[in-house]
Order: C-alpha cells, then structure tokens, then sequence
C-alpha cells in the first residue's frame, strides 16, 4: 500500500543526512572560520565584546535548550551564570588557579544545583515554575553580596591566570569563548540524536506517552535542569574570563530575564546562528539602554517578559478559544 | 512443557471512581498470552480507563491487578513498562519534533542504557545503540506498510497513518503485554486488512493481546475471546459467537444506536 505514496529514494536516510549537512553544518562551519579570523580585522575594544556575546550566546543556549527540551522557561538562569562565574573568580582570585580545575568545578555545580533545584519544583510546570526561577534569579545578588570574604562583594573579582602561554591574553579570552559556544552547541546538537534526547522530547509534548514507555518524568525534568544548570554555568565561566571581571552586576534579575529575551529573539534556536543573534542582543541591548535611564532596562524587561509569557502559552489559550467557540 | 496460563494478565475486583462517578464497578477480567482478547463497548463504558489502570496510568480504587503471576499494584507506568507492557494510545500520542522513524524507535528504547556521555559525544556504544533502534523501528514501520516514511515527521502523515506510526511504536519493543486502543480508527480498508495481518501474526504464544475497537468486522474476525463493557461493568464475555448471540450485547448495541 505504500507504494501509492510517491517513489521515495530508497536510501531516504542517506540523502537526508547529506541534506542536514549542507542546510546545517556547512554554513556553520563556515561561521566559525569568519569568527576564529575576526580579530585580525577588530579592534581591541570590538574583540572583547564579541568574547562577551559569545559567552552570553551559551546563556541563551542554556535557556533555549530548557524551552526546547523541557517546554519550561526559566527567569532564573543567571544563578547558574553565577555558579560558574564564581567558581572561575574565587579559584583564580583566591588560589590562583586556572580555567583547568575551575571549569571542571563550575559544570559540576551547574549540573549538580540544577538537579538539587529540579527535585523540589519536579511537580511545577508553567508560569508556576518560572516564578519558582524567578526567586533563585532574586536571590543570586543577595547570596554574593552576604558571601563578600570570597566573593570579593560589590568590587568582584579579577580574572587574570592565563590558560595557555603562547597566546596574548586578549586573545585567550576572546578564543576561549568561541572554542566554548562551539563545543556547547556541538555537543547539544548531538543530544538531538540520541536515545535521552528523543526521550526528552516526547516526555515534553506527551508525558503520558513517555511514561508508558519506560520514562518517568521526573527523569525528564531532572535531567533537563541538569544540563541546562551545566550549560548555565559554562556561560558563567566563560563570562568570567573572558570579561576578565566578576562582580554582582553581571548576575542581577534584568540580566536573567535578557537571556530569556536573547533565547526568545533567536527562536529558541539551538544552533550556532541562532543563539549567536540572541547573545548578541544579550551583550549590546543593555549596553545601548542603560545609556538611557536607570529603570528603562526594567521595564523593557517586563514588557518582553509578558510578550514571551503570551507567546508561550498562546498555542493552548487559542486550542482554548477554539474549544470555547466549537462549543458554544 | 510451560503452561500458557502463567503469562496471564489479570484483573480482579477493580473499581475506579472520579469524583463520585463509578467508571469501573468491581470488574474481573483475564487476558491470555497466545490469544487475540477483544474489549469492546459503547462509548464511554470504561475501555480506555481500564487500559490506564493496567498500565499504571491510573490507579484503582479497589482492586488487584497481576501479570504472570506478579502483582502489579502500586507499579509506576514505567516500571510496567519495563516488563513489557505495552499500550497505543486512543488519542495519537506521537511527539511532533521527531521524525516518524524517531517516534518508533521510542518503542525499543527501554531495552538500551547507553550513559550520558553517548547523548552528547559519538562514543562508539551510543552510535551502535543508535542504529540498532532505527533498524528495529524500520523493520515495524516496514510490518505496517511504512517502510517509506520514516523521516517524515508525524505532522505530514494523513490521521490513518499517524495510528499506523503509534502502533508500530508499540510493537516493535517485542512485548509482552500489547494494548492496543482503537487501533483502526481513522484506518483506510487496505490499512484494516494490513493492520489485522499484523495483528494475527503478532499473537504468539507470549504475548497478551488486547484490542480495544469499535469496529466490529475486525474484532469478530481476528478476536479469540471477547469481553463487553458498559458502565463499567462486564456485560458479556466468550468467543466471538458467543457475545455475538448474547441478547445483553445486542441490546446494548442496539440501544446505543441513536448516538
Ligand atoms: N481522568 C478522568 N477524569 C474524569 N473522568 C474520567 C477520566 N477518565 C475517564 N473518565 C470517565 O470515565 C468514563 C469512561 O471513559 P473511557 O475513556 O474509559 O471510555 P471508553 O470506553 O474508552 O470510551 P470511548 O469508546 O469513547 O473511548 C467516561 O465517562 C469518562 O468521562
Ligand atoms: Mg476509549
């Protein structure tokens, strides 16, 4: 009966793949050779900010893949920016040591508080669990501010141990980024295809489905948290050193909900280009705004958060609508 | 020489309420490995609710329910799961970011445990695994007929084949246990006589089969035994002739014409 739809290739896996190829990987790469050439034709000020966005590219990354995976979003993320962040800061600031043993360290809180934070909020879902985000996003700020004797306070910390020796600083932090946003989108767009992946995937649209074939939920949202903390922290690390500073201000509450706007403004995308353009609206927007008033950041933030909150949860108000009209 | 009665699906004494509103009334029901068993009843009588209490989805009242011997009570629908037991769902549950093939190999993937390393990196064990899920969900999608379709996504199939994609997610797993919810609905005649195909080659002597439909030819040509509900309550059971001449039967599926 099969054949009444159309002759198909065959090998239809074969030509797929060498589609997703072409589509994906090739002008991806080809991104990726612009950006590793880029700093021969910027100036130093312009290298250090791309260094920036790119790390703020994995923020986005981070928030997109928890929208993508696990259809929650999150207002908090800049507690594991933090997480990561700190451990950078205190491990160079305080005992000299470099992105060696501190990266380990800052993916292994990221992935360990976003398991220790799923467990409690496993049964929330929705706006409930982007309130529960939200406290965390509030809290960061006051946690570093009371924790001053290693976190340095308001002042922060310096970052300044050097990962490699043959390379100008500069460099390192601006190449440091790129290697970072490069391995984290690869290693996500792996997930795609893998068992935990699909897995994923189907707990989000059908629970129940997932559940009647071997998946609890509560896998589901613990791993997701998980791997989006561990990728929330890298973020944080590589601000760290990249932006070579780490203080209070770079974790603030506008700052968690930029990412969401970041991860909104690339579509939620999960590739290369798309949490790129999202990070770069993270690195620059808020630059441009706070040239214009203290408070405008805020309300801009609320004003997209609500735009987001809708557009999220639009497709059920419309099935809802719809039911209501077939209804009535 | 095993007996075939020890890999039985049983049911005993189940009672199921919402809210004060009695789905299923002490119902006693025993599903043979090697048998096609069919479970039919007019809308609303309970099937699908008493499906969600052998899988765990619900949880009944009152009530015991076992499989070979082994209580099930209390088991999560994953733990189920894990002994093969196996459901389609009524309403097509297939996950719309996947592809077709993707959705079936979802079917097979409670018998791998590659680690997390192989989620993201493409460590040797992973990709292996990986293959071997897509081999088994194109020999099921080949079983139903779609051999063709795999890298589609579920969204560009027409609604017969979507269920067509949702039951061949269920059997690929090698089950031990098979529910399967209205798996005709919305199925073309040549798509029935395939699917009834399957299905007869599919009862072997291990496997629980239980089919949920409305569509009588297929139930009474393809069923060994039969149990009628309405309200909850078992009307009838037997072979095909037997509930087909029950005057209980008759008059249930005669009163419930004019809906
Ligand atoms: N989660 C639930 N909450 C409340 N009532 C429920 C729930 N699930 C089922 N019911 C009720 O239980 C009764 C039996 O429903 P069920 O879906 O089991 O019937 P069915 O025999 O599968 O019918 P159909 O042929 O229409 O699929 C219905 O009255 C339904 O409203
Ligand atoms: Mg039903």
């Amino acid at each position: 009966m099969s054949d009444t739809f159309g002759q198909r290739p065959a090998n239809a896996s074969e030509t797929s793949m060498l589609k997703q190829l072409t589509s994906g990987s090739l002008p991806t790469l080809a991104l990726i050779i612009a950006l590793a050439f880029l700093p021969a034709m910027l100036g130093g000020s312009w290298t250090f900010t791309m260094g920036l966005c790119f790390a703020n590219s994995i923020g986005v990354l981070a928030v997109s893949l928890l929208v993508r995976y696990g259809g929650e979003v999150s207002i908090g993320h800049t507690f594991f920016t933090a997480l990561g962040a700190y451990s950078v800061g205190v491990l160079d600031a305080k005992y000299g040591l470099s992105l060696f043993a501190s990266l380990p360290l800052a993916l292994l809180l990221g992935v360990a508080f976003g398991v220790i934070f799923a467990w409690p909020s496993r049964n929330l879902s929705g706006i409930y669990l982007a309130v529960t985000t939200l406290a965390l996003a509030l809290a960061v700020p006051e946690i570093i501010n009371n924790l001053g004797g290693i976190t340095g306070g308001y002042e922060g910390l310096y970052v300044s141990t050097p990962i490699v020796s043959f390379l100008e600083m500069s460099m390192q932090r601006y190449y440091f980024a790129l290697l970072m946003l490069v391995v984290a989108t690869y290693l996500v767009a792996r997930l795609r295809k893998s068992r935990q992946g699909m897995l994923l995937l189907l707990a989000k649209t059908h629970s129940a489905a997932a559940d009647a074939f071997g998946t609890r939920r509560v896998w589901a949202r613990i791993s997701i948290m998980g791997i989006s903390g561990g990728i929330g922290a890298l973020c944080g690390a590589t601000l760290a050193f990249s932006g070579s500073t780490v203080s209070p201000g770079g974790f603030t509450f506008s700052q968690a909900i930029f990412l969401l706007v970041g991860s909104v403004v690339g579509f939620y995308g999960l590739s290369l280009p798309r949490v790129l353009l999202g990070g770069a609206f993270v690195t620059l927007v808020p630059h441009l705004l706070s040239a214009s008033g203290a408070w405008i950041p805020v309300f801009y933030g609320i004003a997209l958060l609500s735009m987001i909150l809708i557009g999220h949860h639009l497709p059920r108000i419309r099935k809802a609508m719809k039911l209501r009209k077939e209804a009535g | 020489m095993t007996e075939p009665q020890t890999n039985t699906l049983r049911g005993e004494g189940i009672s199921l309420s919402f809210g004060g509103i009695k789905v299923l009334k002490d119902l006693d029901v025993e599903f043979r490995a090697g048998e096609i068993t069919g479970l039919i009843g007019p809308n609303g009588a309970g099937k699908t609710s008493l499906f969600n209490c052998l899988t765990g989805a619900y949880t009944p009242q009152k009530g015991n329910i076992g499989y070979a011997g082994n209580s099930l009570n209390g088991l999560p629908p994953s733990m189920r799961a894990a002994k093969g037991i196996v459901r389609s769902f009524q309403h097509v549950a297939l996950c719309p970011d996947l592809t077709v093939r993707e959705n079936v190999m979802i079917g097979v993937a409670r018998n791998h445990h590659s680690g997390w390393l192989n989620a993201f990196l493409p460590l040797p064990r992973g990709q292996r695994e990986w293959a071997a899920m897509a081999q088994d969900a194109n020999r099921a999608l080949a079983d139903l007929g779609l051999a063709e379709m795999g890298d589609l996504m579920p969204d560009a199939l027409p609604p017969g084949m979507q269920r067509l994609v949702e039951i061949a997610r269920a059997i690929v797993g090698n089950p031990s246990v098979l529910l399967l919810d209205e798996p005709a609905a919305g199925l073309n005649n040549s798509e029935t006589s395939d699917l009834m195909a399957v299905l007869r080659e599919l009862a072997s002597n291990d496997l629980v089969l239980v089919v949920v439909e409305h569509d009588m030819d297929l139930v009474m040509s393809i069923c060994d035994r039969i149990y009628v509900l309405n309200f909850g309550e078992l009307v009838a059971d037997g072979t095909p002739k037997e509930v087909r001449e029950n005057p209980n039967v008759v008059r249930i599926y005669l009163g419930s014409d004019d809906d």
